[in-house]
């Protein structure tokens, strides 16, 4: 697989600075009786700094509980940061505004974040509305994106019908309704088949971020996944930035060269 | 990656995602046949039902059914209209933000551009669309099986009364949702308000057989002031002036609870954004 080309530009698409949050999670009704409102607050970032280049990709990794989905979330406008700030695309994360949620697509890759009953065409024009597109261009693009994303001959399948890899392809056609500059893609190729997961993120690298000079932040625990996806990687551990390393050098840097 | 064209006016969106909303549940109804044949059944007997309650009770004369013209079948058909209503309008919203909440869909829908309100408040229009239908229906199905009569209901009455009647109860709708999402689960308003409604607002017998304490205490709720006014314009004619104690408190209740249900529910979404709650459920 080729090594992926790093295009640069002086503004960055992503400025994270100091990033921090803090989870309060509600008592139970014990904790209650202890006169306790909240159980022990839980840290998931903290001071987390790092800018993307635009037309980058960068993937954060680390293991369960390091912090990236929450990252992603803040960066998507879906959390609110508890100290610091992030700036995506120019627009301040923390205010979550309509303009932010344009530019910046949260590609979720929740297999129930779809309406099973429906099919895939359906639940693309659904959230074309959303993005606020008329009827006609809705399905325009709706049809445009299945089709990019392989999933034409299945539109008018059932979603609970469609295979894995074929709802992570869903999610991606989601994602760019809205022709987003920055992508976030939260684990993209989890649970799919060798082939499966390659040939998405050569879809991924090469048509929707390169192809499109689209920024893009991914998040992963998959090795593999970083190699063949990002720029650059980041470590994230116990909600920290620890250290940033080369894809090719991923495997050894985590230990698990052979 | 092209320059996107401007988002559309909030009203044309909303139009835009309440006809998705509609096309989409539409084709998900059409995937679940044993839903709406269910559906249908339960419509099918509440007209029957709704036939041998008014035998029964039509037999007798009875002096508290004089206010409404003794005309007890057209009573109690308004009555099960009226808490179906409230029902739709307590539960709608509060039922759309658990259903995306344990579906998984909510995340995924705020992230797009749409604000929050456009995005939860297609489900409730839709329901008061089909429940107004569904009335339409019943009221069509009672004068064809059951022989109801309504002929001297007051247009204009109707028209002041039933926006005012949904407004109080969408303004019951967002303090619930608002509240549900603060809980993360389905709290219990919608159900105590409908047991509490179905025993003090008179659903299904004039208040007038309650002791004055209990009537005092049902007029705090807004069901019993929308059934004085859709009885009164329905039944026997009644004009807005006639009604105007009523009207003006469902005005009252509308103009307390809106705001209020707004700002909780605002305060609920914010910390959903703060807690990472969205997907919770």
């Amino acid at each position: 697989m080729s090594a992926p080309a790093l295009s640069t530009t002086t503004t960055p698409a992503v400025v994270v600075e100091g990033l921090g949050k803090v989870f309060h999670p509600p008592g139970g009704a014990l904790d209650l009786l202890r006169g306790r409102l909240f159980r022990a607050p839980v840290r998931a970032l903290a001071d987390v700094s790092f800018t993307v280049a635009a037309g980058e990709i960068v993937c954060m990794m680390g293991p369960n509980g390091a912090g990236k989905s929450t990252l992603a979330r803040i960066l998507g406008g879906l959390l609110a940061p508890s100290s610091g700030r992030a700036v995506v695309a120019g627009h301040d994360a923390a205010a979550s505004s309509p303009e932010l949620r344009r530019t910046v697509s949260f590609v979720v890759g929740d297999e129930r974040s779809f309406h099973f009953a429906v099919s895939g065409r359906e639940n693309l024009l659904y959230y074309a509305a959303l993005h606020g597109l008329d009827a006609r261009t809705g399905a325009r693009r709706a049809d445009e994106l299945l089709a990019r994303v392989g999933l034409a001959t299945a539109a008018d399948r059932r979603y609970r019908e469609y295979s894995r890899g074929m709802r992570q392809r869903l999610a991606v056609a989601r994602g760019l309704l809205g022709d987003p500059s920055v992508l976030l893609l939260d684990e993209p190729t989890l649970g799919l088949d060798p082939v499966g997961a390659r040939d998405l993120r050569a879809f991924l690298r090469d048509e929707v971020v390169r192809g499109a000079g689209r920024t893009a932040v991914v998040c992963s625990n998959d090795p593999g996944e970083a190699r063949a996806l990002a720029d650059r990687v980041l470590l994230l551990a116990g909600g920290r930035l620890e250290r940033e390393v080369a894809p090719a050098r991923i495997e050894a840097e985590l230990g698990l060269a052979p | 990656m092209t320059t996107p064209p401007p988002l559309p006016s909030r009203a044309r969106w909303f139009w835009r995602t309440f006809a998705a909303f509609v096309r989409r549940e539409m084709a998900s109804m059409s995937g679940y046949r044993a839903a709406f044949v269910t559906r249908m059944l339960g419509f099918a007997s509440a007209v029957v039902g709704l036939v041998f309650l008014s035998r029964f009770v039509g037999a007798a004369a009875n002096p508290h059914l004089a206010p409404y013209g003794g005309n007890y079948l057209g009573f109690a058909a308004i009555g099960f209209l009226a808490t179906e209503l409230q029902q739709v309008g307590v539960s709608g919203l509060a039922r759309r933000v658990r259903t995306a909440q344990i579906m998984g869909t909510f995340e995924a829908e705020l992230a797009t551009p749409a604000p929050a309100w456009m995005v939860l408040g297609a489900a409730p229009v839709y329901e008061f669309g089909t429940s107004a239908m569904r009335s339409a229906l019943y009221l069509w199905g009672a004068t064809i099986v059951a022989g109801l009569h309504l002929p001297r209901a007051n247009a204009l009455s109707v028209a002041v009364a039933v926006p005012l009647v949904l407004a109080a109860f969408i303004g019951l709708g967002l303090l619930t949702a608002g509240s549900t999402m603060l809980a993360r689960r389905l709290n219990p308003i919608s159900t105590v308000l409908g047991s509490l409604s179905l025993f003090l607002s008179g659903v299904i017998y004039p208040v007038s057989v309650l002791p004055p304490w209990l009537r005092h205490l049902g007029r705090l709720l807004p069901l019993t002031h929308a059934l004085e006014c859709l009885r009164g314009a329905f039944l026997v004619g009644a004009t807005p002036a006639d009604l105007a104690g009523s009207l003006m408190a469902l005005a009252l209740f509308a103009a307390i609870l809106i705001p209020l249900g707004a700002a909780t529910f605002a305060f609920a979404l914010r910390r959903a954004r703060i807690d990472g709650s969205l997907t919770h459920y």
